[in-house]
């Protein structure tokens, strides 16, 4: 036998039951590969966090032929998404946690009221395996971060370490067509500008808004950001434009890229 | 007060908040037809380019990873977009659409100082608004140790890692290619469907689909001539409607054909400097190996809209 079973696994498995765990029982919902790549990392996960906020989204209406932002949802959606993630990290710090990971920020519709929308932060609350606090967010509270287990342990071996998830919001209104109607009899194919128009200033200001979370933070970059669209409960030309990524440090020590290994090409011959 | 204050917040704040936002408009509206990227965007730009604010990167980590032990920092995550209207043509606009985003992309890139955006997405805003299209494309501009910003920055429409590869094997890609065409067939001797005969190939069709196909991939092949040597990692989306016609009038046919590709550039008969070892996955079904994500989003179905 070249893989030795490590004591505790053997005791447990001839029915034996440590002293260690009867003192508490880790939460998560990690899967199997996520949990033992968290532990390669040097984490132990101890609980499952979650906030959550139901919300009562205002009414705002943009004027029909106008690009604007609609500040008030904007507010809302942001709102809402804070209060949720505060809960969330409020539960992280009340266990002792160092940081959280693999968040899922969703929003789910209410079916029997239009306006209700429910905001729900859920991640698994880690602790260093030595204790090392380095990892903490700048406040001193745990770290957040939507990234899964898996990239946990690529941004670590990266020589980066997650600080903070941030997002930029934007709620934006579309201008109508009415005042274009013109151009619909020319018979070429010509640039709607105003619509073009519309989808840059709402996509700049919530990177814009993003990108200044992060400098709050006082992180170094943010990675894995997306940018996506959605018109959730409003009319279809009121969309929300939402930006988010996880902000992220330099390690203590930084890695130096020419210590970075490099992956192990393979080919799967399965098909 | 005028009719157009009715529109205006009254408190002073929102008064001045409007008014930043008109301004901001008016910009937008001046930068794009000029061509110049616009000027609050520019300024973030410069600000993430001097490290006075937080760089942003699309990439993963694991991208991050292999971007940062080559040699690749990332700058900003850059977007452009085009929304055309389909006065003339729906087909041909793919073409004009994506390469005015294109082209935006390329000058945001410039504004930032790098020399490549990489991990290039094509998507489309999910709002349907009567012949017209959004073309939008997102990627991180980067900047490669030790070499100047270029006045031309490569795009690559493919993942990060991907990119990485290529450059390893010497190839560089460097932007997007489109091929789109569409034509009529009016059928006038009725023999298209061939419904009146048992098994036989509807040589009308097949030719008429051969036509359409081969003219989008010669247009292809035009459209990455001027930037680079060859094109990988297709996109193909093509329809064919029948249409009927009045009495006494032939039935027609709508044959269209799109396809979009990455545009590489690199020497003939180059090496790939790593070794590959086979594995075989034991796993049953899906592995993870073999699973893909879909880089793009633009053209997922083949439903469209407009009329050619």
């Amino acid at each position: 036998m070249t893989n030795e079973i490590p004591p505790h696994a053997r005791d447990r498995l001839r029915g034996l039951r440590s002293s260690a765990h009867s003192t508490g029982v880790f939460t998560s919902d990690f899967s199997v590969n996520e949990f033992l790549l968290v532990r390669k990392a040097g984490f132990e996960p101890i609980g499952l966090c979650v906030g959550s906020c139901v919300y009562h989204v205002g009414v705002q209406y943009g004027s029909w032929s106008r690009n604007q932002e609609l500040d008030v949802l904007s507010k809302a959606m942001y709102h809402a998404r804070e209060l949720a993630m505060a809960r969330m990290r409020a539960e992280a710090t009340a266990m002792g946690a160092d940081g959280i990971v693999g968040v899922k920020l969703t929003i789910k519709r209410l079916e029997w009221d239009q306006q209700l929308l429910e905001f729900i932060a859920i991640g698994t609350g880690v602790v260093h395996g030595d204790g090392h606090r380095g990892f903490r967010a700048h406040d001193g509270g745990p770290f957040t971060s939507d990234l899964s287990g898996q990239d946990f342990w690529s941004l670590l071996h990266a020589g980066y370490r997650p600080v903070e998830m941030v997002m930029g919001v934007c709620v934006y209104h579309v201008a109508h067509r009415g005042a274009l109607a013109g151009l619909m009899t020319t018979g070429r194919n010509v640039e709607l500008e105003n619509f073009t128009g519309a989808l840059y200033e709402a996509r700049e200001i919530a990177i814009e808004r993003m990108q200044q979370e992060a400098a709050t933070a006082r992180a170094e970059g943010v990675v894995g950001v997306e940018i996506s669209e959605d018109s959730h409960v409003w009319q279809t030309h009121v969309i929300e434009f939402f930006a988010i990524g996880t902000a992220v440090l330099p390690l203590d020590q930084e890695i130096a890229p020419e210590r970075i290994a490099d992956p192990i090409m393979v080919l799967s011959v399965n098909d | 007060m005028g009719l157009f204050d009715l529109f205006r917040g009254t408190d002073p704040a929102s008064r001045d908040l409007q008014e930043a936002s008109l301004r901001r408009r008016a910009d937008i509206a001046g930068s794009l037809a000029q061509g110049r990227v616009p000027a609050a965007t520019a300024a973030r730009l410069q600000a993430t380019r001097d490290g006075r604010l937080p760089w942003t990167a699309t990439l993963t980590p694991a991208e991050l990873l292999i971007a940062r032990s080559h040699g690749l920092r990332p700058i900003a995550a850059v977007s452009a977009n085009c929304w055309l209207h389909y006065g003339h043509s729906w087909t041909e606009g793919h073409q004009q659409g994506w390469h005015l985003a294109l082209q935006r992309l390329r000058d945001e890139a410039r504004a930032a100082g790098a020399n490549a955006v990489l991990d290039v997405k094509m998507r489309t805003i999910p709002l349907a608004v009567e012949n017209s299209m959004d073309f939008t494309l997102v990627g991180t501009a980067v900047r490669v140790d030790g070499l100047p910003p270029s006045a031309e920055p490569v795009v690559a429409t493919v993942p990060a890692l991907e990119f990485v590869r290529l450059l390893e094997a010497n190839v560089v890609p460097v932007g997007l290619a489109v091929g789109a065409r569409y034509e009529w067939l009016a059928d006038w001797y009725g023999d298209a469907r061939q419904a009146w005969r048992g098994n036989t190939e509807s040589r009308t069709l097949s030719q008429f689909w051969d036509r359409v196909r081969r003219a989008a991939h010669a247009e292809l092949r035009r459209n990455a001539r001027d930037q680079g040597n060859g094109v990988l990692a297709h996109l193909d989306w093509s329809q064919m409607f029948e249409v009927e016609s009045g009495e006494g009038q032939p039935t027609r046919y709508l044959g269209r054909h799109i396809v979009v590709a990455s545009i590489v550039d690199g020497r003939p008969g180059g090496w790939v400097p790593y070794e590959i070892g086979m594995a075989l996955d034991m796993r049953a079904g899906e592995t993870p190996l073999t699973g893909r994500v879909r880089h793009h989003q633009s053209y997922a179905s083949n439903e469209g809209e407009g009329a050619i």
